[in-house]
């Protein structure tokens, strides 16, 4: 049922969707070759592949089974063998050594203390100064690990080892869209409001999901990600352009 | 054709067949929960698979109709009356300007579906009018259905959708003598349902594995369009896969296991991405199934393999299919 590679492993998590798992730990070379085979797979879909979705080390691909089934140029008896042999076929010929340049994308984010609710508390934890959190945060340069949890919720990785903190023991029942947390080794946005257990850090003035535009999600896996401070006065500016 | 709520019940939103091409952007399926169900509401009235239905969850739903409606009510134990008559399920009905319909359930099933001739007209968000509530988009303004909402149909019907309203239409309500039973596409009708073995399935220890395939388990109060929390025995994991996941790509029907040890069945609205060990997936026929689940109720899980759950679920497709021939048949139409 699965099928075995050196360096990958394929396996069906539903009568719809096969995964590619490359190992099981979090790797830069890992996330580049999964965003360049899903771009691969993207310019090449068969028919009746619906999407595909990007995690730390796997790539899934959503598929229908009637139109799959029915495909003659897909080898196989059953649709995860057809798209099985698909998705190794397009991950042996996936040249990992192409780098596509990318746009860093700038993210204002108001670190005032109004909206930086574990501010305190990350300082007391880490002993040092709130200003130093707040420079460190926002002088990487992160990428997108993946999209999840809730629709636009971008898991950033490369954030500086010493702002690495635990998830708050309790969470909180509401976040405020927009703001900014860390758990663990990462970084990310809550793009609307919901329960969530990340120390925030501050707030982005900037709209994470929205269905009206084009790609809904502002942030997409693969994305290069900065963070810009912004004072609490160009933070309301942000809000009156948009009333 | 509109209707007017009157009485919403617990919880009736619009949805169809789900919201397919943006899990990436982890924007959830969606989709009435049971789909067999939505999808016969639709066929039942000429419509496309993919038109919009509402989903009730149990009884308690009045609506008014604001004009003549064609419309088809699926559902495992629920009945509506118009004006105080027994109107029966899972056929074409015709129910004239000003009646007032009651939905009422029994105690087979828990979510029922109405269709409409020509679907609910709601805007597409994304790709599908099914209503997603966490992030209060599509469906009928991104929420659940409230009482004076006035639900309409898209004018523009199908040819068959033409001819059955044209065979049934009068004074009076009307509604075919045959109808198309549900039960009929299940291949399961016992609480045992079918499970492939998940990825994660060998990180269980003997016992839990055992356990897991033998003992019973029971819906809890703790279920919603999300996921189904379960009550049963502890799964523990063996010693040497105590490891965290990396959050991965899940589905509808997936069964993960909490850190605790506790089930819980992935449904419509469920995460694109997840971090929980999967044991198991539910074979997508029997998904009609669980999704009729009530709390309290008692379900085994047996496995089969992957071939097995591909085969059924196409031949199911195939099957459904075939309904579309049959209700034109009935009506001559071929």
């Amino acid at each position: 049922m699965a099928h075995n590679h050196t360096k990958f492993l394929i396996y069906p998590i539903s009568e719809k969707a096969v995964s590619i798992e490359f190992g099981q730990k979090i790797e830069a070379e890992i996330m580049k070759r999964i965003s360049n085979l899903n771009r691969l797979i993207l310019e090449n879909p068969f028919i009746g592949l619906d999407c595909t979705v990007p995690a730390y080390t796997t790539l899934t691909l959503f598929y229908n089974p009637v139109k799959v089934i029915s495909d003659k140029n897909l080898s196989g008896k059953f649709c995860f063998d057809k798209v099985s042999n698909y998705l190794s076929q397009m991950a042996q010929t996936n040249d990992n050594s192409i780098e596509k340049p990318k746009d860093i994308i700038n993210i204002p984010v108001c670190y005032d203390e109004q909206f930086g609710l574990d501010l305190d508390e990350l300082s007391i934890l880490h002993q040092v100064p709130k200003e130093k959190i707040i420079k460190l945060h926002s002088s990487a340069i992160y990428t997108v690990f993946m999209i999840g949890f809730v629709p636009g919720f971008a898991y950033l990785g490369g954030m500086p080892e010493l702002l690495a903190s635990p998830r708050k023991l309790t969470p909180r029942k509401f976040i405020p869209a927009g703001s900014v947390g860390i758990a663990g080794q990462q970084t990310g946005i809550y793009p609307l409001e919901t329960p969530g257990g990340w120390q925030i850090i501050g707030k982005t003035p900037l709209t994470l999901f929205d269905v009206n535009r084009e790609q809904p999600s502002l942030l997409k896996a693969g994305d290069s990600v900065k963070f810009n401070p912004i004072s609490l006065a160009n933070f309301q500016s942000y809000h009156e352009d948009k009333d | 054709m509109r209707i007017r709520i009157k009485k919403p019940g617990l919880l009736s939103t619009i949805q169809d067949a789900g919201r397919i091409k943006f899990l990436a952007q982890a924007v959830p399926i969606s989709g009435a929960l049971d789909q067999l169900l939505s999808g016969i509401a639709n066929k039942l009235l000429g419509n496309a698979d993919n038109d919009a239905v509402i989903e009730f969850t149990y009884g308690g739903i009045l609506f008014t109709t604001e004009t003549d409606c064609l419309i088809a009510l699926v559902g495992l134990g629920a009945f509506f009356k118009a004006n105080e008559i027994k109107i029966p399920l899972n056929r074409p009905v015709f129910i004239p300007k000003g009646t007032q319909v009651f939905i009422e359930n029994n105690t087979q099933g828990s979510h029922s579906y109405l269709a409409v001739a020509g679907g609910w007209n709601v805007p597409e968000v994304l790709g599908s009018k099914s209503t997603f509530l966490t992030a209060s988009f599509g469906g009928f303004e991104g929420r659940q259905l409230q009482e004076n909402d006035v639900p309409s149909s898209n004018e523009q019907l199908s040819l068959t959708s033409q001819i059955i309203l044209a065979q049934l239409q009068g004074e009076k309500i009307n509604y075919t003598m045959w109808s198309v039973p549900p039960k009929q596409f299940l291949t399961n009708t016992a609480n045992t349902i079918r499970v492939i073995l998940g990825r994660e399935f060998e990180w269980f220890d003997e016992s839990a594995i055992a356990d897991f395939l033998t003992k019973p388990y029971q819906l809890t109060a703790n279920c919603n369009r999300m996921g189904y929390h379960l009550d049963g025995p502890v799964l523990n994991r063996k010693n040497s896969h105590q490891q965290e996941l990396l959050s991965t790509a899940v589905a509808p029907g997936i069964i993960q296991v909490t850190g605790s040890g506790a089930l819980i069945l992935l449904m419509a609205d469920c995460q694109t991405t997840g971090g929980y060990p999967r044991i198991a997936k539910v074979a997508e026929v029997d998904m009609p199934l669980c999704a009729q689940l009530k709390p309290g109720d008692l379900l085994n899980f047996e496995p089969i393999s992957m071939e097995q759950a591909e085969i059924l679920y196409l031949n199911q497709e195939k099957d459904l299919r075939k309904l579309n021939h049959a209700i034109q048949f009935k009506f001559n139409i071929i």
